[in-house]
């Protein structure tokens, strides 16, 4: 059972990242590398409130939503803006991203020893587990995450489909040119998913020194569960980006576990290479992602004639 | 109301138009009409925003627009139809008005979506379904409902009949004089059904390998002894 449940709250934090990395995939074309590191400085903001001020990390969510959609928009206007201007390739855009993970992972390892100098406690490795409690009978962080990801599912339901902010995004997303033609400032549009991407990844991040120990170059490794999720779901729907999340998330938590029982513990090492397979093998199967799969075309099956 | 004055564009470095002097009248129908490649589309494009000027200037109710971004031109009152990709297929018949109004005041959207409906009446019963899965006649009608949304006065339209029908293309064509009889708005029409857009039109431009060979009315162009010609570009 909390194998189960640690797998669930792994999938919720999963499914924050990759629809983060999607929805800015999907405005600025760009796979951002940094995405698991933007987590992780979501854990440092945490964990600084906690050393610092005593709040619980449950209560600083909201302080790292802010802070991480500050460092999403940072990221986007100061480093990659100014090169889609000068109509960088994706391939440097990319490289570009790398390179603010290496910058990401540089600060957050220098800031994590100002941070122990002025706190005298340990900040290199955490974990937060033992600040959790029980709520009705289950670990709160299920509860929380669970909760988190409803909220924010339902959020962005209803600003996508209700407002006209969203549905400008919508719009935006499908085809930025047409959206600029009707009035739309499309780069406000793209801003606004770099802070959102930004701020789901530092909320995950706030989140997941609950399920593992954070060290600042933990987002160099969860980076690889992030694009596996995204990638299976199709790299340019939100929608896909939420399965993914959980095919990936609960695969990589059950498959390992359940293998670790025959070839025992070490194999818990290599649980990424877990999600790369049940990447290769669902681009095998639908080689466009769960959102490229027939099903959904079905959907939105289109009388494609003309009368 | 839009001039273009010795206006030389294209894409980045690749050159389409050269030297191009035009004039689009208040409350009339122009077409510019062309063999495929003479640059028409690229025209349209130009005088949007949309391409890259090389030199010259698009001159709008007598203010020099040339530098200003699309977003902003929209907001003058200028609509351009893309030929294809000119409505949002995965918003609904009802999402694509509502982001047509986006730049105006709630009680006017209203207002205009009205208008717009009583334009367009057959969208009504397609408001909840996705733009895409409409028919290629009734999309033009949605992009052309869209415009009239954004208080457009004057439409560009880059070729709103191609793939239709000819019944539908008709249909279009009268939709377009609607727009001028009852609306007043000012219409630009690049058309690859030439004679059936001459027909409409008030004004003509021909063109040619990025130049204007032919200026003057509508039904001019239509009894040039050179139209045959003009229309297959030699």
């Amino acid at each position: 059972m909390a194998v189960l449940e640690g797998a669930i709250v792994y999938s919720n934090l999963l499914v924050l990242l990759s629809i983060g990395l999607t929805i800015t995939y999907i405005t600025t074309g760009v796979p951002n590398f940094a995405q698991g590191s933007m987590a992780i400085f979501g854990s440092f903001v945490s964990l600084s409130l906690w050393l610092l001020f005593n709040i619980h990390p449950y209560y600083s969510l909201p302080v790292s939503f802010i802070l991480g959609g500050g460092l999403g928009i940072a990221i986007y206007t100061l480093v990659l803006k100014p090169m889609i201007r000068k109509e960088a390739m994706v391939v440097t855009l990319m490289i570009a991203t790398l390179a603010v993970d290496l910058i990401l992972l540089g600060v957050l390892g220098a800031y994590s020893d100002t941070l122990a100098g002025i706190t005298s406690k340990g900040t290199k490795k955490f974990i937060f587990t033992p600040m959790d409690f029980k709520l009705a009978g289950l670990d709160a962080i299920l509860v929380v995450s669970s909760a988190v990801i409803l909220l924010i599912l339902f959020a962005l339901f209803l600003l996508l489909y209700k407002t006209k902010f969203g549905i400008a995004l919508r719009a935006s997303m499908e085809n930025p040119a047409l959206a600029e033609i009707m009035g739309v400032n499309v780069e406000y549009t793209r801003l606004f998913s770099w802070f959102l991407s930004g701020s789901l990844a530092a909320v995950a991040g706030s989140l997941l020194p609950f399920r593992q120990e954070i060290v600042p170059a933990t987002g160099a490794i969860i980076i690889v569960s992030i694009f596996a999720a995204s990638i299976v779901g199709g790299l340019g729907s939100i929608y896909g980006a939420l399965i993914g999340g959980y095919i990936i998330g609960m695969s990589e938590s059950l498959i390992t576990f359940y293998l670790s029982k025959p070839l025992g513990p070490s194999i818990l090492l290599y649980s990424k290479v877990v999600s790369l397979i049940v990447l290769i093998i669902a681009l095998i199967v639908s080689p466009k992602g769960i959102a490229g799969l027939d099903i959904w075309r079905k959907m939105t099956w289109r009388r494609s004639t003309s009368s | 109301m839009l001039r273009a004055k010795n206006l030389s564009a294209g894409y980045k470095e690749l050159h389409i138009l050269f030297d191009i002097n035009a004039k689009v009248e208040k409350g009339r129908i122009t077409t510019i009409a062309g063999p495929n490649g003479s640059g028409k589309s690229t025209f349209l494009k130009s005088l949007f925003g949309l391409a890259t000027i090389h030199s010259g200037k698009v001159v709008y109710k007598g203010r020099d627009i040339t530098p200003t971004p699309p977003h902003d031109r929209t907001k003058m009152g200028i609509a351009y139809l893309p030929q294809v990709e000119n409505v949002f297929t995965n918003l609904t018949v009802e999402e694509n008005l509502k982001i047509a109004g986006y730049t105006l005041e709630n009680g006017e959207y209203e207002d205009r979506r009205e208008l717009a409906l009583s334009v367009f009446p057959e969208l009504e019963k397609r408001l909840k379904q996705k733009a895409g899965t409409l028919s290629g006649g009734e999309r033009q009608f949605l992009a052309i409902a869209t415009a009239l949304i954004r208080k457009a006065e004057l439409l560009m339209l880059d070729e709103p009949t191609a793939m239709l029908s000819p019944k539908f293309a008709n249909n279009i064509f009268n939709k377009i004089l609607d727009l001028k009889d009852k609306l007043g708005l000012t219409i630009l029409l690049v058309e690859q059904n030439i004679k059936k857009a001459l027909e409409i039109s008030d004004d003509a431009y021909m063109l040619a390998s990025g130049r204007v060979v032919f200026e003057g009315k509508a039904e001019e162009l239509l009894e040039h002894e050179k139209f045959g010609e003009f229309c297959i570009g030699v």
